[in-house]
This record gives C-alpha cells, structure tokens and sequence, in this order.
C-alpha cells in the first residue's frame, strides 16, 4: 500500500501555517488519527448523540447497533469467540485494573511479571500484593531486554502463581514476548494469564483464540482510534466468574433496596454512561488498520527502525536500549547518550526539526532506577512515518551529538 | 541566573501570548526556588536552554557549541546587562518625572518619553529657535537686582519663582501658565523678568516695564492677555494698545511713558541684569536656586518648588 496515500488520511499530517510538517516519532505514546476516525466520532454527535442500551427511541436505537457493531468489529479483529468477551474501558490501564480488582485473591498468591513493565501494568499488582498479602514476583529478563524463558518456567515452578501478568510488547524497547509459549507454560501450572498488548494490538495480527491468553487488554488511542478508549478482552467463562469492578448503572437487570442482579459480560463490567462517540472510533479505527493491513504496517516499521538503528549505531556515544537486532524492537528504538540530558535532546529535536519523540523513563521507572540509567529518548515510528523523516531525525541527532 | 532573565522576558511577552505566560510562571516558580536557595525542579532552565540550543543549532553549528559551553557565563552577562539596564532605565524614568528629561535637568539628547524634545526646547537668545542645548553655562541669580521687576507678591515666607520669558516665544507661551498656576496653588512669589528674544518686541519691554510703573495690579492681567494673545500681532501698536485698554489702563499714558528717554534707559538697565543670570534662552524659570530651561511639565516646576510629594500638599 502506497505511504503517500495512508499519509493523506492524517490531517496532522499536513503542512500549514508556515510551520514545519511534524514528524511524528511518538507512535508509543499515542499515534495520530485518519480522517476516518475522526468523522467517526464527529457522525455520533452530529447524528445520533443518545443513550446505547436504554431509551427506546430511534437515534438510542441507532447507538446501540453501532455500540454493537462496534464490540463485534474489535472482538473479529481479535478473534475472540464472542463479542460479549469484549469489555470497553477507557484504557489498558482501566483494563489491568479491572483484572487487579475482580479477581479472587488470596494470601499467598503469585502474580508474575517482567522486569520492564509499565506502571500500569506493575502499580495494580503492587497493590493487589499489599492489599491481599499477595506476592509479586518478577521475571528479569535477559542482558539484551528479551523475554528469559528459563527464568520464567522457574519462577512459575517456584510457587502458587495465580496470574502471569505481561507487557505483550514492551514500551521501552519494542521487544514483543513469546505469548503463546508464555501461556502454554502458564495454564501448565494452573495459572491464568494476563497480556497487556497496549504496544501490540497496533503492530501485529493478535489471536486470542490462538494464543489462548485469559485476558488481554489494549487502548484506542495507541492504534490510531480516540483517546480515552480501551478494550479489555477475557474469557468468557472467567468474565461470568469475575466480580465487577465498577458498578451502578447498565450493570444491573434489576435491583431492590437491598440488593440486585447483575447482567451478564460484558454489561456488568461497564458501568454508567459509556463514550460511545469513543467507541464507534475506536472501530472505524480497527477498520482502518484492516484496510491497510499488518503486513503493510510491520513492512514499513521494520523497514524504518532497521534505518534509524544503523543510523543511530554510527553516532558516538549513543546507546540503544533492548536487543541489537531492530527486528525485534517492532517500531521503537530508545536511545541514550551517556552525559547528555535526554529531555534536552528531545526538546531540542522538537526545535529544530519538529521532530516529536518521547523522552524520560516512558512509565518504566521501575526498569531505569534499577539500572541507574536517567532516561532515554525513544523514536516510536508507525506506518505512516517515512525514510525522509528518519533521515531527518538522524541528521538532526548528528548536528545535536556534535554540539552536546 | 537564566531563571531571572527568563522571568522578564516572558512576563513582557506573556502580555501578548498565553503560552508565554504559562512559561513566565515556570520561571517565576524557578526563580523562587533559587532564591530561597532550593534547587530548581521543574526543568524549566534546561528546557529553555534546548529550547534556544535548537533554534541557534539551525542557523550555526558553531554557535550552537559556544552558547551550549558558555551558556551560564553567558546568563551571568547578560543578567548584569538587565541590571544595569533596570538602573538606567529607572534613573531615565525617575530623571524624566523629575526634569523633563531622561537625561536630567536642562540636557538635551534623545528620551524615549519625550521623543520631539518638547521639554528642552527653547529660544534662544540670539533669535535661533528652537535650540535644545546651552552647554555647561552655569545660570545664577546671585549678582542680579531683582527690585525693578513686577514682583507678584505671595503669603507669608512665599518661595520666589523667577520667570525670564518673552510674549513672542512659543516655549515661554507654553510655561507662562503653568507658572501661573503654580504661584496660585501653592502661594509662591513670581517675579517676572520680560526679555525681547524677537525681533522688533524691544517695544514690549518698554510696554510692559511702563504698565507696572503705573499700576502693579493691572500689570498681571495685562501680561496674562500678552501671554494668550496672537503672537503675530505683537508688534502692531495699536494691538497692544488695545490689549492695555482691554486691562484697564490709560494707552495713551503707557505709550508716553515707553517712548520716554528715562524709560530706555531704565529697560536696558533692566535688559543688562537679566543678562548678568547667564540665560541662553526662553523661558528660564529659576524656582529654589534652580534654573530650569524650557517649557516643563507643570509637575517639574511643582517638585523644584514643593519636592517630589507636592501633590500631598
């Protein structure tokens, strides 16, 4: 598929008011939007901006199809086996917090994770510990940052693990986990097993049927859909057996004065007035990724990582983060220089070029501080992002270097 | 350092701009933090310093390399520059109120408040006028008999304001009346020394020196009407003669007394004491000892008379 086309789609994109044309490295923390999401979210208020799943009336009517339509479109994507085992949340974060929440715990259980997890995906199980006298273990990985298999079948040999909990791909470094094995392994020991996909669901084909994952989450606004969007997927069986997380209204078929009956998945777990403008973009955001195609998007982020990562190598001083290897960085490359303050980089990047990248410790400070590292910038590209713009990127980087 | 500097420029330009404003106050959090000897935590020097290091490393390389090596020797300069500029502009300002002038009292040169140097013209004696600058003379009043001149008497322990102005001068035009309105105000005592600075307005001096003679009085009206009236008929004589009737006087009596010989004599006797002061120019208003050259604004004459806090008297 033509890059110039895909480019069109994104109105940030275009150059205007005198202003230099961004370039967008900052695909990891959130990416930019198609027209076609955009005009998604905009045809909710314009058309039809009621209530999905209780008035009776035809523009409820018509939120509630496309509400429905919507759970259908994500849990295809995902290949989950129903669309009830689609939860939409306002993110991953909400996600993993849900799981954190419902579950049923006790003393003495094991949660696994990885030594580089996102805060989201270590503060709720941190709690989940102290709040239950849970243990929290982690799973250190290898020297290069990827996934130590052997690490992890003792750790899960080691003690009652109720849960593995997972970045499926790293935000730090790009590097995706080995998810099928990893549950495989998991459901061996009786544990179930959690996936945050936040950096996956946008740059691979995920499965959940075949990676037989328990849970999965992921946001809207990593791939290409409106912020404030996430889905959490789970089995459908676990789902029923879950308590919820939030409650009130939506959630219940009926109530008295002193109790109620909740409603199946996913209703139950989605309390009060939803964002259903969010949610109709969020599918046409799926959509959208469809029509180009992963193939087309893992093509070009291989392609520009492999390019920025030659290119940054050559730089003196410059350190990459994670595996030398780009191909299994998927679309990010973070980066230090020993003695230079990382922000100043990106600022300075942002000045000169209106190149926008991420600096800091990306909600991995647990990964930095137990390494001594200040921080990194990190380039996260996508597939609408060009060679032109990484050349630039690295040219702007050598002129930074030679100053720094 | 960078955080003071950074604290003004963005508080001016965050007049204009919301998103300048919202980095003055990351300054002004900074700069509190240095000066309660706290570190600065919220980055914003070093965003600042990527921030200019990006834009400069666009246009050289080179000077990018410099500005980044010496960048806080480079702040410490350019703080003492914003200090000592804050002093001067200060003293500009506080000069300004005071004389007139940025520069001080009676100098000439450029002030951003007084662009067309309105307040340190004036005209000069030898009929070139406007002039701006009379060099390092040093006017006085010691040496001058002043018992000759109308004398518009004050109160008790009235402080004299001596006024060297003439009819034909614009500039001596403009002071008269705030001069005036001075001595009213604040019960000073006004002395007033007439010198012909143009051409053929001998005659008014001769005019002027004869209606006080006669009638002390009616002297103020008649300079007051001499002061407001059309400059360009001064010199018509039977102007002026309307101008004494217009005040009561008998014309025909003041004009006999101007074309006296003892009369002459006595004007120029008068021209000469004038003279002895050392003025280059009109109008010249000596208030306390001090001689202040070209029309001022009204609250200059009120500080040299009553101090800087005039206004509470």
């Amino acid at each position: 598929m033509n890059i110039t086309k895909i480019r069109a789609d994104f109105p940030s994109l275009e150059v205007g008011n005198g202003r230099k044309p961004v370039i967008y490295f900052d695909n990891a923390c959130q990416t930019l939007r198609p027209r076609q999401v955009i005009e998604a979210v905009q045809r909710y208020y314009q058309e039809f901006p009621a209530c999905s799943g209780r008035s009776m009336h035809r523009m409820a009517t018509e939120v509630t199809r496309e509400v429905d339509q919507a759970r259908e479109k994500v849990a295809k994507f995902l290949n989950a086996g129903r669309k009830e085992e689609i939860i939409f949340t306002r993110n991953t974060t909400e996600g993993v917090n849900l799981i954190a929440s419902a579950l049923n715990w006790k003393a003495g259980d094991v949660i696994l994770v990885s030594d580089k997890e996102h805060n989201s995906n270590l503060i709720p199980w941190q709690m989940v510990a102290k709040r239950h006298s849970a243990i929290l273990r982690v799973v250190h990985t290898r020297a290069d940052n990827t996934f130590d298999m052997e690490a992890f079948e003792q750790a899960l040999k080691a003690g009652p693990v109720k849960l593995v909990a997972m970045g499926y791909t790293s935000n730090l470094d790009g590097v995706t986990i080995p998810a099928a094995e990893i549950v495989k392994r998991a459901h061996q020991q009786g544990a179930l097993v959690f996936l945050d996909a936040a950096q996956t669901i946008p740059h691979q084909r995920v499965n959940v049927r075949a990676l037989d994952v328990d849970f999965l989450a992921f946001s809207g606004h990593k791939m290409m859909g409106p912020s404030g969007t996430g889905v959490l997927y789970g089995k459908y069986r676990l789902l029923e057996q879950l308590e919820p997380f939030l409650v009130g209204g939506d959630t219940v078929s009926s109530s008295t004065y002193e109790t109620c009956q909740f409603l199946p998945p996913p209703e139950k777990f989605e309390a009060g007035l939803q964002d259903y403008a969010g949610i109709i973009g969020l599918a046409a955001a799926v959509q959208y990724i469809q029509s180009i195609g992963f193939d087309t998007i893992e093509k070009q982020e291989r392609l520009l990582n492999e390019f920025l990562s030659e290119g940054l190598e050559e730089i003196p001083g410059v350190r990459l983060i994670g595996p030398s290897d780009p191909r299994l960085r998927s679309g990010i490359v973070a980066f230090y220089i020993e003695g230079v303050d990382h922000h100043r980089i990106a600022l300075m990047l942002d000045q000169m070029a209106n190149i926008a990248v991420r600096s800091g410790q990306h909600c991995v400070h647990s990964w930095f501080n137990a390494r001594g590292v200040a921080g990194s910038v990190r380039a996260s590209v996508y597939v609408y992002n060009t060679l032109e713009e990484a050349k630039l990127f690295l040219d702007s980087l050598i002129k930074i270097r030679k100053v720094l | 350092m960078f955080c003071i500097i950074a604290f003004i420029v963005l508080s001016i330009l965050g007049i204009f701009s919301a998103s300048n404003r919202q980095l003055a106050k990351e300054a002004l959090d900074c700069v509190l933090r240095r000066v309660t000897l706290r570190p600065c935590t919220t980055g914003f020097d070093e965003k600042m310093k990527a921030k200019i290091l990006g834009y400069v490393i666009t246009r050289s390389e080179t000077g990018a390399r410099f500005l980044n090596r010496y960048f806080e020797p480079l702040s410490w300069i350019f703080f003492f520059l914003l200090v000592g500029s804050t002093f001067f502009a200060a003293r500009g300002v506080f000069l300004y109120y005071t004389t007139g002038s940025c520069n001080g009292l009676n100098q000439s040169g450029f002030c951003v408040f007084d662009p067309t140097g309105q307040n340190t013209q004036f005209s000069s004696v030898d009929e070139s006028c406007p002039v701006t600058s009379g060099g390092d003379v040093v006017l006085t009043l010691e040496g001058v008999n002043l018992s000759g001149f109308p004398r518009l008497t004050g109160g008790a322990n009235a402080k004299p304001i001596v006024f060297i102005g003439s009819y034909g001068c614009d500039y001596s035009r403009k002071a008269y009346p705030m001069i005036r309105r001075l001595v009213q105000r604040y019960g000073a005592e006004l002395i007033f020394l007439y010198y012909p600075v143009k051409e053929h307005s001998d005659y008014l001096a001769k005019v002027g020196y004869c209606a006080y003679k006669l009638d002390p009085q009616r002297f103020w009206d008649l300079n007051d009407r001499l002061f407001a009236a059309d400059k360009s008929r001064l010199e018509d004589e039977a102007f002026v003669q309307g101008v004494l009737e217009e005040s009561g006087f008998n014309a025909q009596s003041v004009q006999f007394c101007a074309k006296d010989f003892q009369t002459e004599w006595v004007v120029k006797q008068q021209l000469a004491e004038v003279r002895k002061t050392n003025f280059y120019g009109t109008p010249t208003v000596f208030i306390q000892n001090e001689a202040l050259i070209g029309p001022k604004p009204y609250r200059v004459y009120a500080i040299a008379l009553e101090g800087l806090l005039y206004w509470l008297k």
